[in-house]
């Protein structure tokens, strides 16, 4: 059961339809009668306590974790056991994890090229040029030939961002990209973020920086043992927290 | 107990010869190796019962097992059944060099099985998870990111086996294969002289081993530049590009510090 | 006539098991010097006294490169065909006189002990290199002296760390008994060699053979990741990754 506060109809299409969706990992419940509508072009952040499902449900998304109950359709493919299916959905689907996870045995121009050529059959040159332009993206061309162990902790999540970028992907998920990193090296990171942001990106981040949400959101969701306890527009979520759990939450994190 | 120069440097061609066998061994039986472990390795982690407990049943059976039984295995076994007999099987079992290359490979594979399953193991599992997030297949998730890392994580354990592999091959004279102890062996029993021949096969042995401990060293510097601290990784930069071993004092590619 | 290949059958099998016992004494003994040559190189390696320690790296660096870079058979040869010799000529510095003849078990034993001495050796001295430098700064900082910092903080760790090696070991000389046959020990693989010769029934001594390898070493592994979990207790366990977070 959701709260829903000042719910403003959204036009545009529906980017990724979670309805219903129940996840188990043996007998502990992970989540429980997920809802959620993401547009097209919105940028949605879910936060809440750790072991609340936050991860997992992003994980669904790109089916790096099955559901067992509902459905999951992102960009029209709903998402089941068929490898077609999930191999479809995780093109149209960009993923940025907590470690990085960089391929450590290649060259930063090579981890981006990587997919491209893979997955998209794209020829070397072609790979190379896109690789070289979401590297500039996000402002780490210069390091292309060095090793991810080379780099430091900012510029190997701006690496995997641009990794990401090269399956030019429509909707990118976020799984709490910055918790790794030291303090001075978070806002690199999510300034990268914003700028995709601006550019209207479809974007589901678990994170946990607040102003970040804030300035970017376009609607802030709370999870709290599985479930979404409330989901608002970025303003009255942090103004105006309907929900008793959301308001000790909110106090905790930004006192 | 003397050393007899005149003897050694006599009998060198013997030797020499016994030497090209051991290599010309040990290189097939890694070779073979190679080509049994990592569909073995595979086998081993299969998600079907049978197919991962045969493997597990291959490795428990030919690691725990002395080369030596399974040299007899082969070549009193396999040889005295199949030996006699016409046609490929006949001309395989009752050669003796090849029966040993078998009896080693079935040994040594075993052990590079446990390698290359635990190399590939060792790949973190958010690194296949950001693979397969990219949309790349799995075919090529395996042959692209499992199977190099677990090639280079294994790479050390590797290298010991390769020269474990290379002692072993000593005890093939027991069945009619002369290599470099055999020969060395027929030089005795001819002249008398133990420490002469036996000394000289040990030099020998010294030497090949250590050129092996070597050139695997450097392939394991350029395999891993991406993890060396900066001189290693500029030298092992160097060795790729220029593909020359550089002259090198000793220890300065990563010997145990003491 | 069945009835008789079945006696002979039987026969050879205890012979095998006669083979088994031989087998056993050889590497429990063979297991059990290399150990100690081991150790006391490990020990000896952590001489702080500039001296010493130089002396001592310089005989380590020197024996570990010949003993772990040439065949254990060829050493086993060596000692085997030339130890009544060498023996004789070191009697004969001292003045004695000796004529000795080396046994194939005595000189399997001397080549398993430097061999696997050397083996043992870097297994413990890496062992004792893992153990955390803050554990000897703590015992120091407690005013503990060294020498029971040693036995009751350091080598128990080492005890530990070393385990996984130690028990490699043991199953490398458990194996590497059968070298000795080529000295003419009459252990177990010779024993199954003669018998498969003379009943013509290869695979099943050989199997026997290998199946007595393989049930030894898989019992002593058991029992050794038992030793293991129980000298494990009180580590820290990494934090098992939280889910659904």
């Amino acid at each position: 059961m959701s709260v829903v506060a000042n719910e403003i109809a959204d036009e545009r299409p529906i980017a990724v339809q979670i309805q219903g969706v129940d996840k188990w990992f043996g007998s502990f419940q992970a989540l429980r009668q997920i809802d959620l509508d993401v547009h097209k072009g919105e940028k949605i952040v879910i936060c809440g306590p750790s072991g609340s499902g936050k991860s997992t449900l992003i994980r669904c998304i790109n089916r790096l974790e099955r559901h067992d109950r509902g459905t999951v359709v992102v960009n029209g493919i709903e998402l089941s056991d068929s490898a077609r299916a999930i191999l479809d959905v995780r093109r149209e689907v960009g993923m940025v994890f907590q470690q990085f996870n960089l391929f450590p045995h290649l060259t930063i121009l090579e981890n981006c090229m990587l997919a491209p050529r893979l997955a998209l059959s794209l020829s070397r040159a072609k790979a190379e040029a896109l690789a070289m332009r979401y590297l500039a993206r996000v402002h780490v061309a210069e390091q292309a030939s060095k090793y991810p162990a080379q780099l430091s902790g900012g510029q190997q999540q701006r690496v995997a961002v641009a990794r990401a970028l090269c399956m030019e992907p429509r909707i990118m998920l976020f799984d709490e990209p910055t918790s790794s990193l030291d303090p001075e090296l978070i806002k690199e990171v999510l300034e990268v973020m914003e700028e995709l942001a601006a550019d209207g990106m479809t974007m589901i981040c678990v994170t946990h920086e607040m102003g970040f949400a804030r300035r970017v959101a376009d609607r802030c969701a709370f999870m709290d043992q599985g479930q979404i306890v409330e989901i608002a527009a970025a303003k009255p979520f942090f103004e105006a927290p309907r929900s008793p759990r959301l308001r000790a939450f909110l106090a905790q994190i930004l006192h | 107990m003397t050393f007899d120069l005149a003897l050694a440097l006599h009998s060198l061609p013997v030797l020499m010869h016994g030497l090209i066998v051991t290599i010309a061994l040990a290189a097939c039986v890694l070779v073979l190796g190679m080509m049994i472990s990592i569909p073995m390795a595979l086998a081993r982690t299969s998600r079907h019962k049978p197919i991962a407990w045969a493997a597990a049943a291959y490795v428990l059976f030919f690691r725990g097992t002395p080369a030596m039984i399974l040299l007899f295995f082969v070549y009193f076994g396999f040889g005295q059944v199949f030996g006699a007999r016409d046609g490929f099987l006949g001309a395989l079992f009752s050669n003796a060099f090849l029966c040993a290359v078998i009896g080693f490979a079935l040994n040594h594979s075993s052990y590079v099985t446990e390698i290359v399953r635990g190399g590939l193991q060792s790949v973190p599992r958010g690194l296949v998870e950001a693979a397969a997030a990219l949309g790349i297949e799995p075919r090529d998730v395996f042959l692209r990111i499992r199977l190099p890392l677990a090639i280079r994580y294994g790479l050390k354990a590797y290298q010991n086996d390769v020269i474990l592999l290379t002692k072993a091959t000593a005890v093939v004279s027991i069945i009619t294969v002369v290599d470099l102890t055999g020969a060395a062996n027929a030089v005795f029993y001819d002249t008398y002289d133990p420490f002469t021949p036996l000394l000289t096969a040990a030099v020998f042995y010294w030497v090949l081993i250590n050129a092996i401990r070597v050139g695997l060293s450097r392939l394991d510097a350029w395999l891993n530049v991406h993890l060396a601290a900066d001189e290693r990784r500029d030298l092992a930069i160097q060795i790729r590009t220029e593909g020359l071993a550089p002259a090198l004092p000793a220890g300065q590619l990563g010997e145990a510090a003491e | 006539m069945p009835a008789m290949l079945l006696h002979d059958l039987i026969g050879y099998l205890e012979q095998l098991l006669g083979g088994a016992v031989i087998t056993v004494e050889l590497a429990v003994s063979g297991y059990v010097l290399a150990l100690s040559v081991g150790v006391t190189w490990a020990l000896l390696r952590q001489t702080r006294n500039r001296v010493a320690r130089a002396i001592v790296l310089g005989v380590w660096r020197v024996y570990a490169s010949i003993f772990m870079s040439v065949p254990s058979v060829l050493v086993l040869f060596l000692f085997f065909f030339g130890g009544g010799t060498l023996v004789g000529a070191l009697c004969g510095l001292v003045g004695l006189k000796a004529r000795v003849d080396v046994s194939p078990f005595v000189a399997g034993l001397a080549a398993l002990t430097i061999v696997q001495g050397a083996y043992s050796a870097e297994v413990v001295a890496g062992a004792i290199r893992n153990v955390p430098r803050g554990q000897f700064e703590a015992a120091r900082a407690l005013g503990i002296r060294p020498y029971q910092a040693w036995w009751y903080v350091i080598l128990p760790q080492v005890a530990r760390l070393a385990l996984p090696g130690l028990v490699n070991i043991w199953v490398s000389v458990l194996k590497d008994t059968s070298l000795v046959a080529l000295a003419g020990l009459n252990e177990l693989v010779a024993r199954s060699r003669t018998a498969a010769g003379a009943t013509k029934e290869p695979f099943l001594f050989f199997i026997a053979a290998a199946l007595f390898f393989i049930v030894f070493s898989s019992v002593t592994l058991k029992l050794s990741s038992r030793l293991e979990r129980r000298l494990d207790r009180g580590t820290a366990r990494p934090v098992a990754a939280g889910r659904g977070a």
